[in-house]
């Protein structure tokens, strides 16, 4: 069982088990084109704190079957609840759960990004637009007018 | 034309400004708008996917680039296509044909298109007009699907000009209102207002699944309106506890309805990804679970009951709305009375008891009968289609009922009945077995062709039928066909050793039949008699058949057996009666009594050398014909079952190629060949000189062996008949495959039978000649030649025509090349014919070296040589000629008179006159053989040496 060492942004090594770190398609692949490497694996865009976070996820989940080649309308459709572990493992504040979506999304590891994202959407569920603005710290560019327009459009989709 | 004025100029003006207003934002980077910590843009797409649709149409309000992106069509057609409503084809020809009177509509005036527009206009606003006041599903869909024509056509160009054009520009601004004068069009029929599923109008909402229509970019509209009719109630069923809660089972009493609706809701459930689907599918499988087991169990109360037009047949419409009614189609099948009640129908072993009350009381193995499975297929064939009207009656014609009712009659009766048949025939006797299932099996194909076709059976039932039968069979086919093959072997080899067991009793009684050159002819017209009827026998197995077919089969067996006839003049000769001939012909079985006179010293010789065999012993007819027989019975068993189709059929095709295959093995190397070797050892022992009658023109055992040849032909044929007509008429296998086994047996047969005649054919001509030089040596006189030199001078023959010894070596070659003749290939006669010349030529040549010759005797010889070129120019056969006339010219030299010394020498040595045949030197040779050589020899020589004539 060999080991392999990865480099964070903020210059930390953490030594990691390959088949773990494998779980990311990125150092799969590069592992692949690299053959053995000693020295550490920069991973010039996640920091310590996110890094550890996310090979805690890898070392819980290098049992699961690899991600399978699924086209987009099979994982729409496949894509489970969220289970038990995974909820509490995403129990972090806002800054971090992007954090780890983002590491995930430059890592390729689509079954994080997964579940980030439907943690995100839990999150999201029930909330107003304004709230959803401060949550993702985007800008209102409509007038009220505009958006009282769409939300004509969409009453349709409103609990009664 | 006033009104509209105003809000066209407005409209115009804006979408410019509005366009570029938008383009930098678009443009722009997401990081731009979102700060950090954002997340990209295709993060937030993906976070979007999980997400309910009601908070998925609130992110539309967060910002413009969220909203462009909540609107993108590829999302809602998406969704639509999960709930598999959106159709592909459907949505690119309505973008064609919006693209070509698009097209058609630019080549038109300017003036007709903003007539249209006001058109459009027009009923634009009369629809706003009353739109408002009565929101309501009826409202917009006649709005969508009842507005004019012209107007849909209008708005179809609109959208797709608008794709064309400005693509996603369109879904930027598609929300604003106050967008151009083509997205008024729009406007009514976005979805600006879609409104509540109104409880008062529960009805159109059960039509609202296949009311959708697939429109690009107006997937987000048609999801809309089914989303505001379907989920809703979905929602509400998800969070009901008990299934009297549920707000769909309030609204809709009628359970048809509730069918109906239930069905949508589980095809809308598909499109449900987000969070916590898996439970609400959950529970809408209960409801629906339960919705359908109170349904099958009204439907099944109603089949108890025997309503058929009341309760089943509307609880049967009832599921099939639901879900394709198979739950109650299975249920109407399981608990069919037909199968708990199978043994009314008749008991499988009736078959063989029926046999066993004879009072001879021996159980007999032959005692099966197949009447009692014929009544029962027609007791079964009744009651099914007694059922195939109830089925009609509960049943639309959607429903394909028939044939899982079939099926399952088919494996649940049919085979319990079937099975215990074939397991005991099987156990009795194998005969028995394979009549059994070839007899079963067609009152099953017969049994079939009883039911009737009902209407929810569709085009294909008698196939179907067909399917479900041959499955039937399916496990006792493989069985079958291996049985019959192996007992079709086993029969063949029986026969053909018993044949082979009794002619060595018969060799020990001396008990042979020659057959003579005339009686050939009989004997092959009374074997064609014979094969007719073989050909034309009906098996007798399977009766109701081929009770039709002998007729059909003697037509064919005319027509096909001229055919391969045709070709050789002799044997068409022999079709037409011989009337003429004096004799009655004679059949094979009988002895040789009385042979027509004609025939009468070959006869006598077949009897006088008993020592030979006649064919009889070397392979029999009878046994060919047996075989053939068998095999036919065999075939037509298994060929029923090329009938089933698919897998079962190629095999069952397959295994009539190999009891054809068998039949050409055991017919060809055990009984044709071994005959053959036997003819051929026979001739080969031959030796004239021991047989002391030579008046007889046949040499015995090579005559046998031309009539074998003759036989041999005849089985040859009669194979290629049975072939052509038992396996390529019946399409049992292809004859142009030149790979096929059959095809390649029946060659292999053809070609063994060629080279045994070859092989005999070759020691025949030895033995032919043997016997000629023969007949030379004991029946040529000296004086035949050299009248004088017996010193009888006085006693001059003047009797002008060939000698004894000529006459009688014409008539043993010609009896025996005759005998070939339409009996072997034309090929092979020539050869044979020729290298029969050739030799007779050699022998001749050697005989008369050893003869004297005077020049009176020289007339004798000529005629001699004379009546052998006359013989051999009717062989037809052109190389042959030269070497005859050679010999004539020979002959001359004789004729000449001593004191023509000098011209003797010309001939001598002229070699253009004997066609490069002789050469000088044996002409020379032959000249010795004068009588009066030495007192002409001297004259010769110096006329041909002393004159210095070219021999060198």
């Amino acid at each position: 069982m060999s080991e392999i060492k990865l480099l964070s942004s903020d210059q930390a090594t953490i030594t990691v088990e390959k088949s773990v770190a494998e779980r990311s398609i990125l150092i799969k692949n590069m592992l692949e084109d690299v053959g053995e490497v000693t020295e550490a694996i920069p991973i010039p865009n996640v920091n310590e704190n996110v890094l550890k976070k996310v090979i805690e996820w890898c070392e819980h989940h290098k049992g699961d079957p690899p991600a399978q080649a699924d086209d987009d309308s099979d994982s729409r459709k496949k894509s489970s609840d969220i289970d038990e572990w995974d909820q509490k493992f995403m129990q972090v504040d806002q800054e971090m759960l992007f954090e780890i979506i983002l590491a995930a999304n430059y890592l390729d590891i689509k079954p994080l990004l997964d579940v980030g994202c439907k943690t995100v959407a839990n999150m999201i569920k029930g909330k107003s637009p304004e709230e959803i603005r401060k949550t993702f710290n985007i800008q209102n560019d409509f007038t009220p007018e505009e958006e009282e327009q769409i939300r004509r459009e969409n009453e349709w989709a409103e609990d009664r | 034309m006033t009104p509209t004025q105003p809000p066209k100029a407005a409209r115009y003006s804006m979408p410019a400004a509005k366009m570029e207003l938008m383009n930098p934002i678009r443009i722009a980077p997401l990081k731009g708008t979102l700060r950090k910590p954002g997340l990209p843009l295709e993060i937030i797409s993906t976070i979007l996917e999980y997400l309910p649709i009601q908070d998925l149409c609130r992110f539309a309000r967060v910002s413009k680039q969220l909203q462009e992106m909540v609107y993108d069509d590829s999302r809602w057609v998406h969704k639509l296509k999960l709930m598999g409503v959106w159709n592909e084809t459907e949505a690119r020809r309505r973008f064609e044909d919006a693209m070509r009177r698009r097209r058609a509509m630019q080549a038109a005036k300017a003036a007709e298109e903003k007539k249209a527009l006001q058109n459009g206009v027009k009923t634009l606003n009369a629809g706003m007009a009353g739109g408002p006041s009565a929101p309501g599903v009826s409202r917009s869909s006649t709005l969508f699907d009842a507005g004019e024509e012209e107007n849909r056509a209008q708005v179809q160009r609109e959208a797709s000009m608008r794709r064309a054009e400005l693509d996603a520009k369109r879904r930027t601004v598609a929300g604003t209102i106050t967008d151009g004068i083509d997205l008024m069009h729009l406007a009514p029929l976005t979805p600006v207002d879609i409104p509540r599923p109104s409880m008062a109008d529960p009805d159109s909402l059960l039509k609202v699944l296949p009311s959708v229509k697939s429109i690009r970019g107006f997937a987000k509209h048609e999801f809309g309106r089914i989303y505001a009719a379907l989920g809703p109630l979905y929602f509400d069923l998800a969070k009901a506890k008990t299934h009297t809660d549920p707000v769909v089972f309030r609204i809709y009493r009628d359970p048809e309805q509730q069918a109906q609706i239930l069905a949508q809701l589980k095809v809308f459930a598909q499109c449900d990804t987000a969070h916590g689907w898996m439970d609400r599918l959950e529970r809408l499988n209960l409801m629906i679970g339960i919705f359908e087991n109170a349904a099958l169990r009204e439907f099944e109360g109603g089949y108890e009951t025997g309503d058929i037009d009341g309760r089943m047949k509307r609880y049967a419409g009832v599921l099939i709305l639901l879900n394709g009614g198979q739950a109650c189609v299975q249920l109407f099948v399981q608990k069919h009375p037909v199968m708990f009640e199978r043994g009314e129908l008749g008991n499988p072993m009736d078959s063989f008891e029926l046999e066993h009350f004879l009072p001879l009381g021996k159980p007999m193995p032959g005692s099966f009968s197949l009447e009692p499975s014929s009544l029962f297929f027609t007791r079964l064939s009744a009651l099914l289609n007694e059922q195939a009207d109830v089925i009609d009656r509960v049943f639309p014609a959607t429903v394909n009922v028939m044939i899982p009712f079939l099926e399952r009659v088919a494996e649940d009766v049919i085979s319990e009945f079937v099975t215990p048949i074939l397991d005991e025939a099987h156990d009795r006797d194998i005969e028995q077995y394979l009549k059994a299932v070839a007899g079963i099996y067609h009152q099953l194909l017969d049994f079939a062709k009883t039911i009737k076709k009902i209407k929810g059976s569709g085009v294909r039932f008698p196939e179907e039928m067909m399917k479900i039968m041959g499955r039937v069979f399916e496990a006792h086919v493989d069985l079958y066909l291996q049985d019959e093959l192996d007992f079709f072997r086993k029969k063949c080899e029986t026969e053909v050793d018993s044949w082979e067991k009794k002619i060595l009793e018969e060799d020990a009684a001396t008990e042979s039949f020659f057959m003579s050159n005339i009686n050939r002819e009989a004997d092959k017209r009374d074997f064609l008699s014979t094969f007719k009827k073989v050909i034309l026998m009906p098996v007798s197995v399977i009766p109701s058949p081929f009770a039709a077919k002998p007729a059909a089969a003697a037509a064919e067996t005319k027509s096909t057996e001229s055919s391969p006839y045709a070709n050789s003049n002799t044997l068409s000769v022999q079709e037409i009666p011989d009337t003429s001939r004096p004799g009655t012909p004679m059949t094979p079985g009988q002895a040789t009594p009385g042979p027509p006179p004609t025939t009468e010293l070959a006869a006598k010789a077949a009897i006088m050398n008993s020592r030979l065999e006649g064919i009889r012993s070397l392979f029999s007819l009878e046994v060919a014909l047996n075989l053939v027989h068998s095999a036919k019975s065999s075939l037509e068993r298994a060929a029923l079952f090329t009938g089933a189709g698919g897998q079962t059929g190629e095999e069952a095709r397959e295994q009539c190629e190999q009891i054809f295959i068998a039949l050409l093995q055991v017919l060809g190397p055990r009984h044709v060949k071994a005959g053959f070797d036997k003819a051929v050892e026979h001739l080969s022992k031959y030796n004239p000189r021991e047989i002391t009658e030579h008046t007889q023109s046949g040499v015995a055992p090579l005559v046998t062996f031309l009539e074998l040849v003759n036989v041999g032909d005849l089985i040859q044929q009669m194979i290629d008949v049975f072939y052509e007509q038992e396996l390529v008429a019946a399409k049992l296998t292809d004859p142009k495959d030149f790979l096929n086994p059959a095809a390649k047996e029946k060659k292999r047969f053809e070609q063994m039978l060629d080279e045994r005649v070859a092989a005999g054919l070759n020691m025949g001509i030895d033995v032919l000649i043997d016997e000629v030089d023969h007949l030379f040596a004991i029946t040529q006189q000296t004086t035949d030649f050299n009248p004088g030199a017996i010193g009888d001078t006085g006693l001059r023959d003047f009797d002008i025509g060939p000698t004894k010894t000529a006459i009688q070596v014409i008539e043993v070659v010609s009896s025996h090349t005759k005998l070939l003749t339409g009996s072997t290939d034309k090929n092979v006669l020539d050869v044979f014919n020729q290298e029969v010349g050739i030799r007779l030529f050699a022998s001749l040549c050697k005989h008369i070296k050893r003869q004297r010759i005077s020049v009176d005797g020289a007339i004798k010889l000529i005629s001699d040589l004379n009546h052998y070129h006359a013989y051999i120019t009717t062989l037809k056969i052109k190389p042959l000629v030269p070497y005859f006339n050679a010999l004539r010219e020979l002959s001359q030299i004789y004729l000449i008179d001593p004191s023509h010394a000098k011209q003797m020498a010309t001939v001598i040595a002229d070699p253009n006159r004997f066609g490069g045949i002789f050469r000088v030197e044996e002409v020379y040779e032959y000249a010795t053989r004068r009588e009066d050589w030495y007192r002409v020899k001297k004259e010769v020589e110096r006329a041909m040496y002393g004159i210095g004539c070219c021999i060198c």
